[in-house]
This record gives C-alpha cells, sequence and structure tokens, in this order.
C-alpha cells in the first residue's frame, strides 16, 4: 500500500540535505526504511530519520528523484511505502553512533543520553546532524581538515576506545563501511552496520540489493558484524542495475 | 508412520522435492540462487536473459497492496555473456539450475540457449511470456506459428531439455500450448496483465504504468490453465502463479503438474517460503496417506 501525507516542515540541514517532518501513525523502529515514491520520477529507499510519534526522512539530494524530494513544501505530499526491513538491536548501556556522508541519518533515531557520535564528511559544513550531540561527545572527521580531525572515520576511531561500548553502531556507504570492518576485524567489540545498496522493490524479490544471497532489504540493512565479515562480495563486488557484475575500485 | 517421498522428476531432471524458484525472483546473482538452493529449493530458474544488456525499468517496479502484487521489472538482465559466473556460483548448490531466456525471435532463442547449455544448466526455459516488454514475451508467445518455430528452432539446436513458459494472456491457451508442444515441458503460467493507479497522487504506480500481476490472486487463473492443458495433451507441467502453501502446490499437482515453482511468495514469506511449502507438502501427504507424489498427480482430471 501507498501512504500518501502532508509534511508538516522542511527543513534545510546541510547544502546537499533536507529533513522533511511528518506525522504518520504508524511503529517504525530505528534502521528501518521506506521507499519513497515522486510521482513521475523514481522510487528511492529512504531510512526514517525519526521513528517516534513525528517521523522524517533526511533526504541527500543526489539525482532528480532526491532533488525534487528535498524541494517538497510544508502542506504538501509525500508518498511512500513500508517501513521495511530489520531494524537495528537494542541495548542498554553506552552506544556509539558512527555516521559517514548522509549515515548519520539512520542513526539519529538512536541517539539519547548514552549516546556518543563520530561524524564524517568530505568537509565542515556537510557534516550531519552534529548540533545533536553534547560537545564532549562527538568526534568529528573532515577530508580537508575543515572541521576536526583532518582524515576519514578509521582516523576518528583510532581516537576512541571501542571496546567501551555496548554497541556501535555504523552507516554510511558500503567503502566507508569496509574501512571501519577491516579497522575492527578481529577485535572482541559488538558492531551492527547498516549497509547501503541500490534497491528496486524494498521487498527481497529483485535481488539488486543482495549480497552474499542476503537481501538488504529483508535480511538487512543492519548486519551484525560477525555477519558481515563473512560476506565475499562486501566491499568487492555489487551488480548493477541490469544485473552485471561489477567490481569496486 | 514412514515419511512420504516427495520426490519428482521432470524427463531426466530429479528434483529433491517439486519446488522450484521461479524466473524473476531472487536470481539475478549466483550468491542469491545459492542461498535459495541450500535453504530448500529443489531447483531455481534464472532471471530471463537476452542477447543485450538491459537496465529494465525505473522504479516503481512493484506495485503490491496486499494480496495484490503487480510488477514491471523490464526484462533487466546483464546479458547473456555475462551470466556464466553467475550460473556457475549458483551451480555449486549442487542442485539444477535452469537458464531462463527471452529474445525477439528464433534466431536469438537459438543463440542464447546454446550458450545457456554451454554454461552447465540442466534445461533451458523459454520466456514466451513476458506480458509488459514491447517486442518480446506476449507478442511472441501469442502467435502460435511463431512459437512453433521458436520450440522446433531451440530443441533442434541443444540437446537439454527445453521447457515453454507460457502466457495466460491469450485467447485459447491450447493453440499456443499445441504449438510448443515440442517442449519436453510447459511451464505455465507467467504474470497476468494488470495495472494500479495511486488515487492521491493520480497516476499509474509503475513507472511502465502496466504490469504483471501474480501472487495468490493469479493461482484460480493457473489452475485453470494446468488442468486445461493436461486434459487435452500428454505434455508434463510446472505449474505456476500465487503458491503460497504447500496446500496450493497439491491442487496444482491434483491438476496434473509435475513440478510447481514459486515467485511471488518469496515476498510474504521470505527465502524461508520453501521449507515452509515442504513441511506442508508432508503434512498433507501424512494425513491423507499418500507415500507418493505420483498417487494424486493428476487425480482430478479423472
Ligand atoms: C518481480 C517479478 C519478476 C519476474 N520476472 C520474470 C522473468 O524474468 N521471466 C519469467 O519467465 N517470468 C518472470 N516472472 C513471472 C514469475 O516467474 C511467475 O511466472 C509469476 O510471478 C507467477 O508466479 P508467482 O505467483 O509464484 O509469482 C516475474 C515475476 C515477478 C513477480
Ligand atoms: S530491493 Fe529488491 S530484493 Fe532488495
Amino acid at each position: 500500500m501507498i501512504n500518501s501525507v502532508r509534511i508538516l516542515r522542511n527543513e534545510i540541514n546541510t547544502p546537499t540535505v533536507n529533513s522533511l517532518y511528518f506525522h504518520w501513525d504508524v511503529r517504525v523502529e530505528p534502521g528501518q526504511f521506506v521507499m519513497t515514491w515522486v510521482p513521475g520520477l523514481s522510487e528511492i529507499p529512504m531510512s526514517l530519520s525519526l521513528t517516534g510519534k513525528e517521523k522524517c526522512l533526511t533526504v541527500k539530494k543526489y539525482g532528480d528523484t532526491s532533488n525534487a524530494l528535498s524541494n517538497v513544501k510544508p502542506g504538501e505530499r509525500i508518498f511512500f511505502r513500508g517501513p521495511y526491513g530489520k531494524p537495528f538491536s537494542k541495548v542498554r548501556g553506552k552506544t556509539l553512533l558512527v555516521g559517514g556522508g548522509s549515515g548519520m541519518a539512520s542513526l539519529r533515531p538512536l541517539i539519547d543520553q548514552d549516546a556518543s557520535g563520530v561524524v564524517a564528511a568530505r568537509s565542515s559544513d556537510e557534516l550531519l546532524f552534529k548540533g545533536l550531540f553534547p560537545i564532549d561527545k562527538i568526534i568529528v572527521a573532515t577530508d580537508d581538515g575543515s572541521e576536526g580531525i583532518k582524515g576519514n572515520i578509521v582516523d576518528a576511531l583510532r581516537e576512541i576506545e571501542l571496546e567501551k561500548y555496548e554497541m556501535i553502531y555504523v552507516c554510511g556507504p558500503e567503502r566507508m563501511i569496509k574501512s571501519v570492518v577491516d579497522f575492527v576485524a578481529g577485535r572482541n567489540i559488538n558492531m551492527e552496520l547498516s549497509l547501503e545498496r541500490n534497491m528496486k522493490c524494498g521487498v527481497g524479490i529483485c535481488d539488486s540489493c543482495s549480497i552474499d544471497g542476503f537481501q538488504l532489504c529483508t535480511d538487512g540493512p543492519t548486519f551484525g558484524l560477525s555477519t558481515v565479515l563473512t560476506m565475499k562480495e562486501f566491499g568487492r563486488t555489487k551488480l548493477a542495475e541490469s544485473g552485471k557484475r561489477i567490481w569496486f575500485q | 508412520m514412514s515419511i512420504s517421498d516427495i520426490s519428482t522428476s521432470i524427463g531426466n531432471i530429479n528434483l529433491s522435492n517439486p519446488f522450484i524458484l521461479a524466473s524473476g525472483i531472487l536470481d539475478e546473482n549466483g550468491y542469491t540462487m545459492k542461498r535459495i538452493l541450500s535453504e530448500g529449493a529443489s531447483a531455481a530458474v534464472t532471471k530471463s536473459i537476452g542477447m543485450e544488456e538491459r537496465n529494465g525499468y525505473k522504479p516503481p517496479i512493484v506495485a503490491i497492496d496486499d494480496p495484490i502484487f503487480i510488477n514491471a521489472v523490464g526484462l533487466p538482465n546483464p546479458g547473456i555473456l555475462n551470466v556464466g559466473e553467475e550460473i556457475k556460483t549458483a551451480r555449486e548448490s549442487g542442485k539444477p539450475v535452469i537458464g531462463s531466456i527471452f529474445g525477439k525471435d528464433e534466431n536469438e532463442f537459438i543463440e542464447l540457449a546454446g550458450k545457456m547449455e554451454e554454461y552447465g544448466v540442466s534445461a533451458v526455459e523459454l520466456n514466451l511470456s513476458c506480458p509488459h516488454v514491447k517486442g518480446f514475451g506476449s507478442e511472441i508467445g501469442g502467435d502460435p506459428n511463431l512459437v512453433r518455430k521458436i520450440v522446433k528452432g531451440v530443441k533442434g539446436a541443444i540437446s537439454k531439455p527445453v521447457w515453454s513458459k507460457l502466457s495466460p494472456n491469450v485467447t485459447n491457451l491450447l493453440d499456443i500450448a499445441n504449438a510448443a508442444s515440442d517442449s519436453d515441458a510447459l511451464v505455465l503460467i507467467n504474470t497476468v496483465r494488470g495495472m494500479k493507479i495511486d488515487i492521491y497522487s493520480k497516476k499509474p504506480v509503475l513507472s511502465n504504468k502496466v504490469g504483471g500481476l501474480s501472487g495468490s490472486s493469479i493461482k484460480p487463473v493457473g489452475i485453470r490453465s494446468v488442468y486445461e492443458v493436461k486434459s487435452n495433451m500428454d505434455i508434463p507441467v510446472i505449474g505456476v502463479g500465487g503458491i503460497e502453501s504447500g496446500f496450493d502446490a497439491v491442487e496444482y499437482i491434483m491438476a496434473g503438474a509435475t513440478a510447481v515453482q514459486i515467485g511471488t511468495a518469496v515476498w510474504k514469506y521470505g527465502r524461508a517460503v520453501f521449507s515452509k511449502v515442504t513441511n506442508e507438502l508432508l503434512e498433507f501427504m501424512g494425513s491423507e496417506g499418500y507415500g507418493k507424489i505420483e498417487e494424486f498427480r493428476g487425480i482430478a482430471l479423472k
């Protein structure tokens, strides 16, 4: 079924990211997503960046569909189906939220008094939701050194004692997640990672999002570290829109 | 009580159970097919493959309103030259992989079938029935002369079994089934042409507007198709369309199906649907006192 709701407000977060706020009376867990349809254009997966009574979609502009979505005005409708996917597991105790690029969008519902954050981006103005953490609970890294540590997300993680967290939640592009996984492999830590791949159906039938026989849209997008470590395709190959296998550079 | 034997065979292809993964559902990526085969499907049919790489339609490619499920994926595929590796990976499961192909004429079908045979498939399934791509599928599958030519051509060109998958979107199914009677088996049915309009955006949901209806809504059409063909022809039939339970499969088998394929039910039950339907079939056979599938195959035809 396609839900259509009118948005309450459209907030600019960074030069390339907007957040759409709305009411939708359905239970959603952190880590789940919806397939968002822009009639006349396309349909794209979007994580919920708020999962309480008020819901939110945080849109990174990169193509026609996401651009159109980021221009929706208060009172106008958005169209989506879901929620889909396996949520992050809940834990009691200290958590670390690690978001690269627009990855912090799907981690945002996990922000509470026990959470610390690591936010990485190309440059200062692209750091997403860093202001939602208390100043002493956030580490920032930028590729160009315009804010925080000059370097990538792994350079930021090096500064942190990861073992002391009950759970580390990670979200970002596959290449970034791969670097995190390589960095922590062999260490005794609890980590869940939300992966990103192209999705066409969102419901586990089209095979466009699969890794090692798992469907990101139904078995994921969140996976435990031990599962990710078994994946032969992860960070190496994926299927293009046509189904042709391509290698990551 | 001894456990029933649910194995079956289609010609020389032996299946540990009658449940085959249908073409177009989780069968582009070799690792995916391998996982489904390891989780209970007895064989897998690949996504339909053509001569050239194709991206398919842009999303939305599905319009879903439970139990309605309509797709217009648009035959995305990597092109025949790029599927060898995927089939090889899938075959590591040790179970039969069937290569589905689509083309615009007899020559394309022959070339595609030859390549599939090279890749080591156990059979080739001719998709004569995709309902939503112009120039392929139904436009071919609705023309008995073309169907006869394609089936004859492919049969003459390869030594592996040839299955023909037919469309229910025709005036007279028996005409087409007869035209395809050189096949080693018929696969019935592909999706039924359908459409969904969203009343708030006032637009068709699918980017292609028209798509193919599948899932439980089409099971009666599938049952009727299998029954009609088996009442008139002596040819193995593989039943497909709306099978979600072992009991649905029994219905197809009683209409005369040798095996069945499952697609859309993966949306409802995930890959685990294959162990679910297997358990249900065993439960039915146990409670009704059947030791083998042959004991009730086609029983409703009598
Ligand atoms: C998303 C989707 C893609 C499909 N793609 C193909 C295809 O490439 N080739 C084909 O012969 N049938 C294709 N089909 C049809 C199925 O194989 C099957 O015949 C039909 O869906 C009815 O079975 P079901 O109700 O179990 O899904 C597709 C069906 C779906 C739902
Ligand atoms: S998006 Fe289709 S299987 Fe995941």
